[in-house]
């Protein structure tokens, strides 16, 4: 067992005081581990979406519980299955956001355990109110009747094929050319998944082989045509936040992304919501595709994470604090009243994604 | 029972060590961070944390290319933390992953501030100006600015890519293949034509802006960040000079997000959440106030400088952000500004072969000039020459022995090379009379003024003489030719110094980091 030298040296005074057998029954239940601080330190690679999550004292706290510490590293999902860079530092698990990955990490020869989804967050656009009020106008953007926004995917995609300026689409503050932007799909989910949905999208149904042959140039235009692309879907998130609507007027990211932002200081959206400066505005395409996050279980110290990524706790807390719905798209636990009707309850319109196949045939036509 | 009796045993023993640890005074980590050098500003609220938390932290300013250099090398950063000024360096470099939690602290946008009455001049205030605007004013002869190295300095690549967007037109995204067109390449040579003095640092440029306004040179222009104008035009008023006009090229600019990250050396749990507490501090609304306030952009949280109008800056004007292109791309189009589109350089090296250089000195001083010369070595780290530099080598002792010139073609490179290497050792030092020839091989270049001209001394450093008698040569060229120093061997640096700071240049250590110095010091021609 992996065990960091200060964790060795606590379990060595916990020996000493109580004496070898006291120790070596607590040893064994899970439960109570994390009472002799006597803590396995599993180092794995995460997709960045996950990365408050995993930082959350409470949540650090119920790991520890557990008597489970983390080393977890921000990766995109689709290196983090295929990099030998990041494989080769043997990772006792992977968590990337697409039960695709798990299929990809086993063709890259990655020992997989075990694999079970944990949490689930629809893909999503994340854009600033000025350009909805203009894609709103220009009817590409409608509010349903509880009060969220869904986004025309398809004619937003064909105007950006059509070199459309963002004036025409009656967003007049934003100079040049309308883009969307997401993250690198040879690295990161998020990125991965909107190709597969943008291919699907051209091909009005989930892609094929054949739909690839006739779509994958298109879908390339699309990719290029947003220049540098963000290796994990966390940093893009906060670069759309950072960078506001000039820097970054529309990307792609995961439902539970702004949740998280809201409920880690609510005060402060209550203060985004009354500044005059523009604010973020979640639109979901429809129809969407769901992440699904899958932990990989490479070493058997890491099997006990499993058990206790889908304990009812941190269920709880991954909903509550971090918008992330549960293994079955629903979600676990009270929401706080500052997210109140910002998400639906059910996303209607889900397409699956197309099979690994064609999606790893299209990666390969991505520069890398 | 035996848990309840462990756990109270297990709390004592805790408190006990807590106990213990408090004995010890609360003291925090030793904590070092790399960092662009328009943090300098910064550094103070970053210490002020450090203090509380009774820790000891220093900064170390590279160019944020340099940062990225260091990350993708096997070695990696020595520093706990990286705080170079755009995220983009470390997802294209660092592709280890060893950089931990980046998080964005401020924004702030790469833009041309122009001396006011030139702005005025040009019919630029209170108007959209566009790089093609920019570029009539470069072509035409009336406008010439500064802009650190594209390949060492987050600020000069910036501009840069914002000159080759806007060259591709129709705002449109760079893509493999647009670099080229020759179309672009002579817009954007055309563009880089206006450098008038280059460095490798975005800070240490506006020094030079500022050190030169107050001996009288008043320069045209400098690409900067918006927050390092500001703080350039806060430097200029009580020296009663104009300030720097922003000018917001409208087809995009490139704005740098300032990420600070944590590089775990596995020094410990404490070392990392001292890192954190240390981002939850910069990002604590009392010092988002503090951090706007040097002019730097705060993203969605209503802090903000206060707008001044008489030199255009308003950190709350909406701006049209470029779209930087794929890292490949990236990587071509450094290596296309290094070898081809950049400003020229005219370099006259002056080489100490003197008797205090035999031995260490002298050894170095020849592994320095392998490394020069030698291409494949040179581009690793993006320094290379180009066919269209200009290089003269002067080896000197108590005399100059001779002057050999050459372009920075490869065969070129390996003439000079064979020149250096059949030099050895022997005899006084007179540094000046080498500086002094040196400035007259500059002077009789044809076409002057389309060259980036300086001199580098690599010594020592003990010679005889004083640089009276240069500077008096010095004042009377134009256009102004900055003296560098390297220095080897037991070096003495004093004499180096005087001379860098009189013609705004600077001294780096060549025994030290070889590469580094030699890096540094083309960054600034």
């Amino acid at each position: 067992m992996a065990l960091s030298r200060r964790a060795f040296g606590l379990g060595l005074l916990g020996l000493g005081v109580v004496g070898t057998g006291g120790y070596f029954a607590v040893k064994d239940q899970p439960a109570l581990q994390g009472l002799l601080g006597n803590r396995t330190n599993l180092f794995g690679f995460i997709g960045g979406e996950k990365q408050a999550f995993l930082a959350d004292p409470d949540v650090i706290k119920a790991l520890g519980g557990f008597g489970l510490e983390l080393d977890a590293r921000v990766a995109g999902s689709v290196e983090m299955v295929r990099e030998p860079a990041l494989l080769s530092q043997t990772p006792a698990f992977l968590w990337p956001s697409s039960s695709i990955m798990v299929d990809i990490a086993k063709q890259s020869g990655v020992k997989v355990r075990n694999d079970q989804v944990v949490l689930n967050s629809p893909i999503v656009v994340y854009s600033w109110q000025p350009v909805v009020d203009g894609l709103t106008k220009a009817g590409l953007v409608t509010v349903t009747p509880e009060g969220q926004h869904q986004l025309d995917l398809k004619a937003l995609l064909d105007a950006i094929l059509a070199d459309t300026d963002w004036s025409a689409l009656g967003v007049d503050a934003l100079y040049g050319r309308a883009r969307i932007v997401s993250t690198d799909p040879n690295r990161s989910n998020s990125g991965f998944m909107f190709a597969g949905l943008v291919l699907s999208l051209l091909a009005g149904d989930v892609a094929t082989a054949s739909d690839l042959a006739q779509y994958g140039e298109q879908v390339q235009a699309i990719l290029r045509n947003m220049g540098f692309k963000s290796p994990s879907s966390g940093k893009l998130f906060d670069q759309y936040l950072a960078g506001g609507l000039g820097g970054e007027p529309m990307i792609v990211g995961y439902e539970n992304q702004l949740v998280e932002w809201i409920l880690a200081d609510p005060a402060r959206w209550a203060r985004v919501q009354s500044s005059t400066g523009a604010k973020p505005v979640v639109l979901y395409p429809r129809p969407t595709v769901y992440s699904a996050h899958p932990l990989i279980v490479i070493d058997p110290a890491a099997d006990r994470l499993l058990d206790v990524l889908v304990s009812p706790r941190l269920q709880e807390l991954a909903w509550t604090r971090h918008g992330f719905r549960g293994p079955l798209g629903t979600f676990t636990g009270t929401a706080d009243s500052a997210i109140q009707g910002l998400l639906p309850a059910e996303i209607d319109a889900v397409l699956p994604m197309p099979d690994a196949s064609v999606m790893l045939a299209m990666l390969a036509q991505f520069p890398k | 029972m035996r848990t309840p009796m462990l756990r109270a045993l297990s709390a004592v023993l805790l408190l006990t060590m807590a106990l213990a640890l408090a004995g010890c005074g609360s003291r925090g980590p030793e904590f070092s961070i790399v960092s662009g050098s328009e943090n300098t500003v910064i550094e103070p609220i970053v210490q002020e944390f450090c203090a509380q938390k009774g820790a000891t932290c220093s900064f170390k300013y590279e160019g944020s290319l340099d940062i990225g250099l260091a990350l993708q090398s096997s070695a990696g950063v020595e520093q706990d933390a990286v705080w170079p000024a755009a995220s983009v360096w470390v997802d294209m470099f660092d592709t280890s992953r060893r950089v931990k939690t980046l998080t964005s602290i401020a924004q702030t946008p790469v833009i041309l501030g122009v001396r006011k009455s030139k702005a005025e001049q040009l019919g630029w205030v209170g108007k959209d100006v566009k790089m093609d605007d920019i570029l009539a004013a470069v072509n035409n002869g009336s406008l010439k600015f500064l802009m650190t190295s594209a390949t060492q300095s987050n600020s000069g690549a910036s501009a840069y890519l914002a000159m080759l967007s806007s060259a591709i037109g129709e705002d449109a995204v760079i893509k493999p293949g647009d670099l080229d067109d020759p179309k672009v390449q002579d817009t954007v040579k055309a563009l880089l034509a206006g450098v008038e003095r280059s460095s490798g640092s975005s800070g240490w440029l506006a020094d030079l802006y500022v050190d030169a306004a107050s001996k009288g040179t008043v320069y045209d222009a400098m690409w900067n960040y918006e927050a390092v104008l500001k703080e350039t035009n806060d430097r200029l008023v009580p020296l009663n000079q104009e300030p720097l006009y922003a000018i917001y090229p409208a087809d995009g600019v490139a704005v740098a997000d300032s990420p600070l990250g944590f590089v775990d050396h596995g020094r410990g749990a404490d070392v990392e959440s001292f890192f954190n507490e240390l981002v939850a501090f910069l990002q604590s609304a009392p010092i988002q106030q503090r951090i706007a306030d040097t002019g730097r952009r705060i993203p969605l949280g209503g802090a903000t400088a206060k707008p001044e109008p008489n030199w255009n800056f308003d950190p709350t004007r909406l701006l049209t952000a470029i779209r930087l292109p794929e890292p490949a791309v990236i990587r071509q189009a450094l290596d296309l500004y290094q070898a081809a589109l950049r400003k020229p350089s005219l370099t006259a090296l002056c080489l100490d072969f003197s008797g205090s250089m035999q031995g260490d000195g002298e050894q170095q001083l020849q592994q320095a000039m392998q490394f020069l010369f030698s291409p494949e070595r040179t581009s690793e780290v993006l320094v290379q020459w180009s066919p269209a530099d200009r290089i003269v080598v002067i080896p000197f002792d108590g005399t100059t022995r001779d002057a050999y010139r050459g372009t920075g073609a490869a065969t070129d490179q390996g003439t000079l090379l064979s020149e250096v290497s059949n030099q050895s050792a022997d005899g006084g030092t007179d540094m000046y009379a080498c500086a002094n020839a040196a400035l007259k091989e500059i002077e009789k270049t044809p076409n002057l003024a389309t060259y980036l001209p300086a001199i580098v001394i690599m010594t020592d450093g003990r010679s005889d003489g004083d640089s009276a008698g240069f500077m008096a040569q010095w004042n009377a060229v134009s256009p102004r030719v900055p003296v560098f120093g390297i220095t080897f061997g037991d070096a003495e640096k004093s004499q180096l110094d005087t001379l860098a700071t009189q013609t705004s240049a600077r001294v780096f250590d060549g025994a030290a980091d070889l590469a580094g110095a030699f890096r540094a010091a083309r960054g600034y021609n």
